[in-house]
């Protein structure tokens, strides 16, 4: 693995993490509101995209026009990239959303998954079944090198762009007005209208916010990649929701880091060797065995009245997680009275054979440690992450921001 | 039974034609409709209809097989299912491999039929295994993650699925294994290969589930579903097992999939991942939203309206395929989101269904909102 390669693989993946993160704020932020899952978020999306190509279209611009109409262009299709989507977002809300509140939870996202089909079709029916491509400009292919690494600027734009709207965004909810109504709503809808939120505007204005950074992102697809088809909000806002998700939904920085993780995972998943994806395997189980030799017996034994934490007690519980296999299997066959000691064979024994199940995959791919994973199965990789995370930690990497039982 | 245990709030809303329609026994609307259903090839016999109209009923049944199927989960037990497709696919693919060309295999039909329920169904019984703790959104997500995970690994996976071309040639299904050369004769007549036997076949198929799922759900195992459905925990402190209870309800509406599967792959004889999109476990849905989640009837009509009824009018107007699913789509989709903000409860509602579905009446809650805010202003009147 030259060094070269791995630069451009992770700025290759910093790039499409900070696309996925844009998307994934408005999912998370509606989230953290509402409860909810806006499914038809990546239409929003693609809609943004879409806006924002034909605006350029529209205005003719090819590579040999002079940067400013260039400038002045990308200027304007930013500026429909951002308002179609917002009052597309507000009027799915208000239509589609809005009088199903307070349902149970599988009512609302049946409404939106309605609500992604027909703005789907109706991308078809307006734009055409065809992906929409904008012509090559000047901005789009330029690079600079790094370390005599080749970049493209654009890709350095796309991140610093998204950095600084997340950035903005975090001042937004923790130190302004209507910041606080937001947090507020998101804590208790009703106590907040006590305090007298105006909870229905504000539910109002975070779909606007998270439909504006779903537009951006449409925008910056589309001068990335120079097309997007009709129906590439479904992978994208997939995608998106990984990264909510992965970093715990509800949580802004939550979902940059989980979308951060998730680009990186996509795109060294199948542009480096298996033997270089060995080592992250091998980091994880380095983890996962400090978890169970050292955190979660600390953490069963802090459950643990004073007065039994005898010495012997302290041994046994050890013995459970360090020996699991033997003395956890053990000791559930021996069907212990002592319920916490039983808890912590189960949970010994299933922590060992994650871990067990960690080094087999690693000493595979160390034996085939020249191949690669075929780009072919790269989209698997997203819903692969995101049934894992659901799975064994649905709460995320940072946590929920809602305090709430899964 | 309908008539007699509906609110009083229902009744009062009720036209003379909804009360004379209420009043034909239940018996009867299901003898109506299966003669109809079973009166339907006979016309094409009779050369009244086209044999494409034929071909449209058959997808049509199976499509009901289907519904009836996602209903267990998600009308009967409150679980969404978005990637309910993927038992489908899992059943047709064991079908198309047992029984085509693709590796020289021929077992005989029920055989075949069996061994792709049963493939279904431990399909089912893996996935629900780690996600039936997590709460209904996340799921629906999990599920639809799975269902994507299916149809990419079937694209990719060449040398067993033939990737995106998919497996040809499947033979027509016969009832009996070989028979002795001497019952040649006999043996073309257990051959089932034209539409109106196909049609027929999958008929009996709904009409026994039909009989089976009505009986199940007024057991011991349906009622134990629907508590769950309507309050997990006050199930659970009844002492209902959630875990067995729901994973019972994930396996078998899997098995109906991989059943489903088995005679749609038979019956279309080529299958490919094309018949496996997200865009299919969304039609499932829709067509159990539209009939009445956890009604029997009602998600058979919602199937065959849903199916039967665009593919009919196409048939009719002869228009192109692809703008005709353009349409077809942007119409589901309106549909879904009309019948969740107006009638959540399904054109034919189930009884329990309807109650809860009206559980939280937003217009209520208006009301005692505002009511509370008049006592607030009355308040102030009283402090000036």
């Amino acid at each position: 693995m030259s060094f070269d390669h791995i630069m451009s693989v992770t700025i290759g993946g910093l790039t499409v993490g900070m696309i996925y993160a844009l998307i994934a704020l408005g999912y998370t932020m509606v989230y953290g509101v509402l409860k909810f899952i806006n499914f038809a978020h990546g239409e929003v999306f693609t809609v943004g995209g879409y806006v924002a190509a034909f605006t350029l279209l529209a205005l003719g611009i090819d590579q040999n026009s002079p940067w400013t109409l260039v400038a002045g262009a990308v200027a304007l299709a930013l500026l429909a990239a951002v308002l179609v989507p917002m009052a597309l977002g507000f009027v799915i809300e208000r239509i589609a959303y809005r009088p199903l509140r307070g349902r149970s939870r599988i009512i609302p996202l049946l409404s939106a998954i309605g609500v992604s089909i027909v703005l789907q079709q109706l991308i078809i029916i307006i734009f055409g079944p065809k992906p929409v491509t904008i012509p090559t400009l000047a901005i789009s292919s330029a690079a600079v090198s790094f370390f005599g690494v080749n970049i493209r600027v654009l890709a350095l734009v796309i991140i610093a762009v998204s950095a600084a709207l997340m950035i903005g965004l975090t001042y937004l909810v923790k130190s302004t007005r209507i910041g606080k109504a937001m947090r507020a709503t998101s804590q208790d809808m009703e106590a907040a209208e006590m305090m007298g939120i105006d909870t229905n505007r504000t539910i109002a204005f975070t779909f606007l916010v998270g439909s504006a950074l779903a537009g951006i992102g449409g925008l910056l697809v589309v001068m990335y990649y120079g097309s997007l088809k009709y129906d590439a909000g479904f992978l994208y806002g997939l995608k998106a929701f990984t990264s909510a998700v992965l970093g715990g939904i509800g949580n802004i920085p939550g979902a940059v880091v989980g979308a951060i993780v998730l680009g990186m995972t996509e795109t060294y998943g199948v542009s480096v060797d298996l033997g270089f994806l060995a080592w992250f395997v091998v980091a994880g189980l380095a983890l996962g065995l400090y978890v169970q030799m050292v955190k979660a017996p600390q953490r069963r034994l802090a459950h643990i009245a004073d007065e039994r934490r005898t010495a012997e007690y302290e041994r046994s519980i050890m013995n459970v997680y360090r020996l699991a296999p033997y003395h956890g299997i053990k000791t559930l066959l021996a069907e212990r009275t002592d319920a916490l000691l039983s808890v912590s064979a189960a949970h010994g024994v299933r922590l060992m054979a994650g871990n067990v199940f960690l080094a087999v995959v690693a000493a595979v791919m160390f034996a085939n440690a020249s191949m690669r994973i075929d780009t072919r199965w790269q989209p698997v990789i997203a819903f692969a992450v995101l049934m894992v995370i659901l799975m064994f930690r649905p709460s995320g990497i940072l946590g929920e921001a809602v305090t709430e039982k899964v | 039974m309908g008539a007699t245990q509906t609110t009083p709030v229902r009744e009062a809303s009720r036209s003379g034609l909804q009360d004379v329609l209420a009043r034909v026994p239940r018996w009867a609307w299901w003898t109506i409709s299966i003669a109809i259903a079973a009166g339907f090839p006979l016309l094409n016999l009779a050369g009244v209809v086209e044999t494409a109209w034929l071909r449209v009923g058959v997808v049509s049944l199976i499509f009901v097989l289907l519904s009836l199927g996602l209903n267990i989960v998600m009308g009967e037990t409150g679980l969404l299912n978005l990637g309910y497709i993927a038992f489908f696919a899992f059943g047709s693919y064991t079908t198309a491999l047992l029984s085509s060309p693709k590796f020289e295999i021929r077992w005989p039909f029920l055989a075949v039929v069996v061994v792709s329920t049963l493939v279904a169904m431990v399909a089912g019984f893996l996935i629900s295994l780690p996600t039936l703790r997590l709460r209904g959104d996340y799921l629906a997500i999990v599920t639809l993650a799975f269902g994507e995970i299916v149809r990419l690994t079937i694209i990719n996976l060449v040398p067993l699925t033939n990737g995106p071309n998919g497996v040809t040639g499947i033979y027509s299904p016969r009832l009996f294994a070989d028979a002795k050369p001497a019952l040649e004769g006999v043996q073309a007549w257990f051959i089932i290969d034209k539409p109106i036997e196909y049609y027929y076949l999958v008929l009996v198929c709904v009409i026994v589930l039909a009989v089976l799922l009505t009986n199940l759900k007024n057991s011991r195992v349906g009622r134990a579903w629907n508590a769950l459905r309507e309050d997990e925990l006050a199930a659970i402190s009844s002492g209902i097992t959630a875990v067995r209870a729901k994973m019972l309800s994930v396996v078998l509406s899997a098995g109906i999939a991989g059943f489903a599967g088995a005679l749609f792959a038979y019956y279309s004889n080529v299958i490919s991942p094309e018949s496996f999109l997200f865009m299919q476990s969304v039609i499932v849905v829709c067509m159990v939203v539209l009939g009445g989640m956890g009604s029997i009837p009602g998600v058979i009509l919602g199937a065959i309206v849903l199916q039967a009824l665009p593919q009919l009018i196409r048939e009719a107007a002869g228009a192109a395929r692809s703008d005709f699913e353009v349409y077809r789509m942007l119409i589901y989709g309106i549909l879904i989101v009309v019948m969740v903000i107006f009638r959540p409860e399904g054109l034919l509602p189930d009884k329990i269904f309807r109650r809860e579905a009206h559980e939280v009446d937003p217009r209520e809650l208006e009301m005692t909102r505002q009511s509370l805010f008049d006592l607030e202003e009355g308040q102030k009147d009283l402090e000036v």
